[in-house]
């Protein structure tokens, strides 16, 4: 019993052949996803500053220093586990750093991404935390508080520039 | 015989007679993507009925039509459910030759919910091109003589092409530099911040270390990740393909002790593709069982 004959084999390689076809058309006019097709790009640019987002628990901090920017080696308030909270870091982090418009719907989603939390008069820091290659031989990494998100809404930080919240995306 | 012909004797193996072995091999290899197509599925759908609100980022179809129509109405969970029921139909081979077909577009449009919210993951595209392998195959190469043969050696090729594609593309996005070692130091302090902030604390291990203390060893782990990325086409050819496909499961266990990136699946899938297994079952198994002929 032979399987695969030879003109199923060049039916075979046809058919590769078309769907490569296809395949490339779809990715070439998707930004190189159209899944499951892919150029596989993740990593290709390498050396660029990457921003971040995580959360930093200020509950019962003073006002006048949760708002400043810090470095992460002078990171001062304990990170909130999101993953307890049912939060993937990876969605989160991206919802964070890439929305360009605060609107009250995205702050509302903001809010409603952490449930029931934050509660009983807990205070919550968004960052965003921003990394870029120092120098030859370094990579400084510095903690940019964001939104501050409590029982009674979401907060800006009043000393940025308002319109970092309006089209500001990557800042 | 023309170049392509000869990669296509590689992927098909015209000459190598079908066995026992192949056969039921070939319905573990299926069962594999069925089970991981419902785990995902599942998940994405729980995700994104609980989590999705707005689309941040439209992916495939959904640059056509607004898909946060299914963070509503269980609509997530209703495509689950009958991607459930149609690919378990398919797996037994009871409905028609198309069928897997409908399920890579409905499995497309179920991840294209899930991840509009601004990540692209790519974890999940070995399981997505093998379904799509699977419809090409049920369509254009029925029965048992043709379709194991078809669906193996085209997830073979889209999987080498997949790697190549990727130190392609970095040599494209970056240049030739790409491996220098302090670019691995931009990447572990940003995974380091996902995991501070997902666990609440982050200790970079041995490798890592090693990685932070020296920017010679950090350019030697990207250069020799990325000439494996490099090989990866080689798996098309059969004698080879243990030997690459070993490389690239390295390659793999690196990502996940620099970068704290894990491939379950991923790996899982290459230790299946990459190795003569209906071999194994062969020396036990010497007639094909009734049921396993049916479901070919």
């Amino acid at each position: 019993m032979i399987s695969m004959e030879i003109t199923a084999t060049k039916k075979g390689i046809r058919v590769i052949g078309i769907i490569l076809l296809v395949y490339a058309l779809l990715v070439a006019t998707h930004e190189g996803e159209f899944w499951p097709f892919s150029i596989y790009p993740m990593f290709s640019q390498a050396g660029n500053p990457w921003t971040r987002a995580m959360v930093l628990d200020v509950t019962d901090q003073p006002e006048e220093l949760i708002w400043e920017k810090h470095s992460l080696e002078n990171r001062q308030w304990p990170p909130v586990p999101v993953r307890e909270y049912g939060v993937d870091q990876i969605d989160f982090s991206n919802f964070i750093s890439k929305t360009e418009h605060w609107t009250e719907p995205r702050k509302a989603a903001l809010n409603n991404m952490f449930g029931s939390y934050p509660k009983d008069g807990m205070k919550w820091m968004t960052v965003k935390v921003h990394g870029q290659l120092v120098g030859k031989d370094s990579v400084a990494v510095e903690i940019v508080p964001w939104l501050l998100v409590t029982e009674d809404g979401v907060f800006e930080n009043p000393n940025l520039d308002p319109s970092r919240y309006i089209g500001g995306g990557q800042q | 015989m023309k170049w392509y012909h000869k990669i296509g004797a590689e992927l098909f193996e015209p000459d190598r007679e079908q066995t026992p072995g192949e056969l039921i091999f070939f319905k573990l290899f299926e069962a594999f993507i069925v089970f991981y197509t419902i785990k995902f599925v599942w998940e994405w759908g729980i995700y994104s009925q609980i989590r999705n609100m707005e689309v941040v980022l439209p992916l495939g179809i959904a640059n056509y039509f607004d898909v946060s129509l299914f963070f509503d109405y269980n609509l997530a969970l209703i495509n689950a459910s009958l991607i459930t029921l149609l690919i378990v139909i398919a797996f037994f081979r009871m409905g028609p030759r198309w069928l897997y077909m409908v399920i890579i577009l409905l499995f497309h449009l179920q991840y294209v919910i899930r991840f509009s919210q601004g990540e692209i993951p790519h974890s999940q595209n070995l399981i997505g091109m093998s379904v799509f392998c699977l419809a090409i195959g049920a369509i254009f190469f029925p029965g048992q003589k043709q379709m194991p043969r078809f669906v193996m050696g085209s997830i073979i090729f889209f999987i080498g092409l997949g790697y190549t594609s990727a130190f392609f593309a970095k040599l494209i996005g970056t240049g030739i530099n790409w491996y220098d070692g302090r670019h691995l130091w931009l990447w572990i302090s940003e995974k380091s911040i996902d995991i501070l902030s997902r666990e609440g604390v982050y200790n970079p291990n041995l490798l890592q270390q090693m990685a932070l203390g020296s920017t010679a060893v950090a350019s030697i782990i990207l250069l020799i990740g990325w000439l494996t990325e490099f090989i990866g086409f080689t798996m098309w050819w059969k004698k080879l393909r243990p030997y690459t496909v070993t490389l690239l499961i390295g390659m793999h266990f690196g990502i996940t002790l620099t970068m704290n990136i894990r491939f379950d699946a991923f790996v899982i899938q290459l230790i299946l593709v990459g190795y003569p297994w209906y071999r194994v079952i062969d020396t036990y198994l010497k007639t094909t069982p009734e049921m396993i002929k049916r479901w070919a």
